[in-house]
């Protein structure tokens, strides 16, 4: 098992150290040429912006899943019926959903049609094929790698706390933020793991919903292995999302604390 | 398990156990007639196993491992004399093929494959311009595209090499064109068009080319048929004056079969022309196949987004595969296009 | 705060149902296009007729169900032997696991299973699917049951290895229930990422191993049709229906 964990990570370390062939795959000579190409401040951008989308969906999707993870956790019986229904739209396939809510916001879509019949709008709002829409996209599409982690540790916090902090004279809200959020701690640091790390290097979304205006650097490196044929290239580029990745982890780990 | 559930089950298992002769053939989505592959199998007796892709790179990323387990493929025209050199391919025994005279023109000896010694032509189109009738300007060429009357309510495609194309031909170079100031003043074109673009979008603009989104749009030929079929008073689709963009896919048998006999007899039945004529009407697209053109509705054959004639296919031209060096150049170019 | 949370749920719930919401009333359409033009079921015949379609489906649940199975038990004890004794390398390779744009794991997959099958005289298939939903899908588990073991008191452990449980008994009678939720989520997860895959399937998926994902895309290159929006509201459905039925087998 560990063999198809690692062994791939050293095959994209290896290539990125390798020459383009003519028409895909990699030759002979080793080279660092790949990673020199690198430093056009072009791709910089893309990295930056790339790290900029990823963070923002991350803060979003905790933000928004916190409570209704909070909600499910203290539903009782029901709890495992509404924790599927959270994952049930995720089980149709993602080109679908994308053209549904492609649907929903382009000019002639649903939301521009009702704001235009009630009058509260003439030109249709440009809702489609920007950042907020490819935002929107990510949000969505990571939304449950943020209820299913945060459920899984709020599930199991002990309410006598919660009631301890009341007696204390503690509000709802104060014993929210001072009891639940940092035990549940754990849950919202595997939620940022599992939404960040992922969305670096999405490309489906900025394709879709961005209408291919923007880039990502996923698109960057889709495009090395499809259009462009470079492989060597884009095994670079995913080396360098790679160690960012990594070492911001890294450095987001606290004191002491393991990896994972 | 009761015992009818496992009677059918042993049914089941001894159908599969029965080993007819099989073919694996690895086609394009939507590129044959529900009942091409049905037909073929009854009257050979072979079984077919029939898998799609959806773009070529993914089909040749598993081809040039020589061991996909494939048989027949059908590769685009630009990617014939890459994988003949590759030795991907084998060479068609054209003996065995005794259809093969159904091409006319061009297609009897195309550039990518002179005397059709690995390939045969099977499905081609065109890339142009799809439109909402009485626009201003109403496109007739590239540049209408770059007119900021249309600001937002255009698209390009979301392929490389498809947008150096129209800002190569716009500027009256080869849309195939690997010199580097060329390349490098097509793509500041198609940088000064991208604020008046409403996206880049491939087959998905279809939609909203009829809902009245996009006015105008580059596009695929088989795209701009269906739309049109769609709305056929409010539609237009032209072919611009500067010169365009022709395609064509190709069927060739791959060198790792082992089924060479059993494939050779499906490509010749795919040269048939009534069967030529039902994958043509299915993929609504054009057939380069002639003899199966004439057997086509008179209001196929004559539609002119598939079939413009040869006056105006004489402006078109075929892609061709680039050296490294300009496909290198191209995708940096690329990413400063899609990154401004 | 009670009422104000369950007002909440339900606007989140509505966002995230709304698109499967568009999709299910899309799949009744008449027109091939997304304009309305009337009831017809006429796009559920067509996708039931579609052998390709329907195999496919079949395919990826399939696929999706064993991945998620052997996933959820690699994951799970992955994350407890983490817990127990820590790994950098393990975790470290998790994470990249996590990192690596899917079409890099994809294309790196299929050279190291080339490379293996020389040895083995293997072909892709069906197995080569599962074994890379596993190996993408594995990380997503560790990360969630891990964080539920953060939470959890070692002391519970050790309690009952002094009442006389051997290693496994402890594991099997107090670790895992209490990491029972988690796993459940965990397992949820995995089945999503795999039935949802299409960049790396698309790679390593032999001649029999078509999956949905990969239909759906090869059909939507030439322009999408309600045939698609049939046979993943029956699919929403059908596994919509199957988790209904659980939960009630599991309250009653």
């Amino acid at each position: 098992m560990l063999m198809t964990l690692a062994v791939p990570s050293a095959i994209v370390c290896a290539y990125s150290l390798l020459s383009r062939g003519a028409y895909g795959g990699v030759e002979r000579p080793w080279t660092l040429e790949n990673f020199r190409l690198l430093a056009d401040p072009m791709y910089l951008r893309i990295f930056f912006r790339s790290l900029w989308m990823a963070a923002a969906a991350a803060v979003l999707c905790i933000g928004l899943a916190f409570p209704l993870a909070l909600f499910i956790a203290r539903s009782g019986r029901r709890k495992n019926l509404y924790l599927s229904l959270v994952i049930l739209p995720f089980w149709t396939s993602f080109l679908i959903r994308i053209y549904a809510w492609m649907f929903l916001l382009r000019d002639t879509g649903l939301i521009n049609t009702v704001l235009r019949a009630a009058g509260l709008i003439r030109q249709p709002l440009p809702l489609l094929y920007n950042d907020g829409a490819v935002l929107l996209g990510l949000v969505y599409g990571f939304l449950p790698f943020a209820v299913l982690p945060l459920y899984a540790t709020l599930e199991r916090l002990d309410p006598t706390l919660l009631e301890a902090a009341a007696d204390l004279g503690a509000k709802p809200l104060e014993a929210l933020f001072r009891v639940t959020v940092p035990l549940c701690a754990p849950g919202i640091r595997a939620a940022a793991i599992l939404i960040f790390v992922p969305c670096l290097g999405t490309y489906l979304a900025s394709d879709l919903l961005g209408g291919s205006k923007t880039i990502l650097i996923g698109n960057v490196i889709q495009n090395q292995f499809t259009a462009a044929r470079d492989w060597p290239f884009g095994a670079a580029l995913s080396v360098v999302l790679m160690m960012i990745a990594l070492a911001l982890m890294w450095a987001a780990r606290r004191q002491g604390e393991e990896l994972v | 398990m009761n015992r009818r559930v496992f009677l059918l089950g042993a049914a089941a298992a001894a159908a599969c156990g029965k080993t007819k002769p099989r073919l694996n053939v690895y086609n394009w989505s939507d590129y044959a007639a529900p009942d091409t592959i049905p037909n073929f199998e009854r009257e050979s007796g072979l079984r077919v196993r029939y898998g799609t892709y959806e773009s070529a790179p993914e089909m040749l990323a598993k081809v040039m491992t020589g061991n996909s387990g494939w048989d027949v493929v059908f590769p685009a025209a630009e990617i014939v004399p890459p994988m003949i050199e590759m030795g991907l391919l084998q060479k068609l025994d054209h003996s065995r093929l005794p259809h093969l005279n159904v091409f006319e023109g061009i297609f009897r000896n195309p550039p990518w494959d002179p005397r059709l010694e690995y390939t045969i032509p099977y499905l081609d189109g065109t890339t142009g311009i799809l439109y909402r009738r009485g626009i201003a300007p109403e496109p007739g060429s590239w540049a209408d595209l770059w007119d900021a009357r249309l600001r937002g309510k255009m698209t390009m495609l979301d392929d490389p090499p498809e947008v150096f194309a129209a800002c190569l031909k716009r500027l009256g170079d080869s849309i195939n064109s690997g010199d580097p100031d060329q390349l490098r003043a097509a793509a500041r074109l198609a940088l000064a068009q991208k604020p008046l673009l409403r996206a880049y979008l491939n087959a998905e603009v279809r939609d909203q080319v009829i809902a009245g989104d996009v006015w105008a749009a580059q596009a695929w030929a088989v795209t701009a048929g269906q739309a049109i079929a769609a709305a056929p008073d409010r539609l237009a689709y032209c072919l611009p004056r500067e010169g365009f963009a022709r395609y064509c896919d190709t069927a060739a048998i791959l060198r790792e079969s082992r089924r060479a006999e059993e494939a050779h007899r499906f490509l010749d039945y795919l040269l048939r022309p009534e069967v030529g004529a039902s994958i043509a009407q299915a993929a609504q697209t054009a057939t380069p196949n002639a003899a199966a053109r004439r057997l086509l509705p008179a209001k196929v054959r004559e539609n002119p987004v598939l079939y413009p004639g040869e006056e105006a296919l004489a402006r078109g031209e075929w892609f061709a595969a680039q050296t490294a060096a300009s496909q290198k150049l191209r995708d940096r170019l690329w990413t400063q296009i899609k990154s401004a | 705060m009670k009422r104000g949370l369950a007002v909440y749920a339900i606007a989140v719930y509505a966002f995230l149902h709304l698109p499967l919401l568009i999709l299910a009333i899309f799949s009744f359409n008449a027109s091939k296009f997304t304009l309305w033009e009337g009831f017809s079921l006429h796009w559920y015949r067509a996708a039931l007729a579609d052998p390709e379609l329907v195999e496919s489906a079949l395919n990826s649940l399939m696929i999706a169900a064993s991945a998620t199975a052997l996933a959820t038990t690699i994951g799970t004890l992955a994350a407890y032997a983490l817990w127990k004794r820590s790994s950098t390398w393990l975790a470290g390779s998790l994470y990249l696991s996590l990192v690596t744009p899917e079409i890099v794991t994809g294309v790196s997959l299929l050279a190291f299973f080339q490379w293996a099958f020389r040895f083995l005289h293997w072909k892709l298939g069906m197995h080569t699917v599962i074994l890379a939903h596993v190996a993408f899908s594995v990380a997503y588990v560790v990360v969630v049951v891990m964080a539920r073991l953060r939470t959890f008191d070692p002391a519970l452990e050790e309690a009952a290895l002094d009442l006389g449980a051997d290693e496994f008994g402890a594991f099997r009678r107090v670790t895992l229930p209490y990491l029972g939720p988690a796993v459940a989520a965990a397992a949820m997860l995995a089945f999503t990422v795999s039935i949802d895959d299409y960049v790396i399937t698309s790679l390593v998926a032999g001649i029999d191993s078509q999956t949905l994902p990969m239909t759906i895309y090869a059909m939507a290159r030439r322009g999408v049709n309600p045939m698609l929006n049939a046979i993943s509201t029956m699919v929403a459905v059908v596994l919509g229906a199957m988790v209904l039925i659980s939960e009630r087998l599991r309250s009653s």
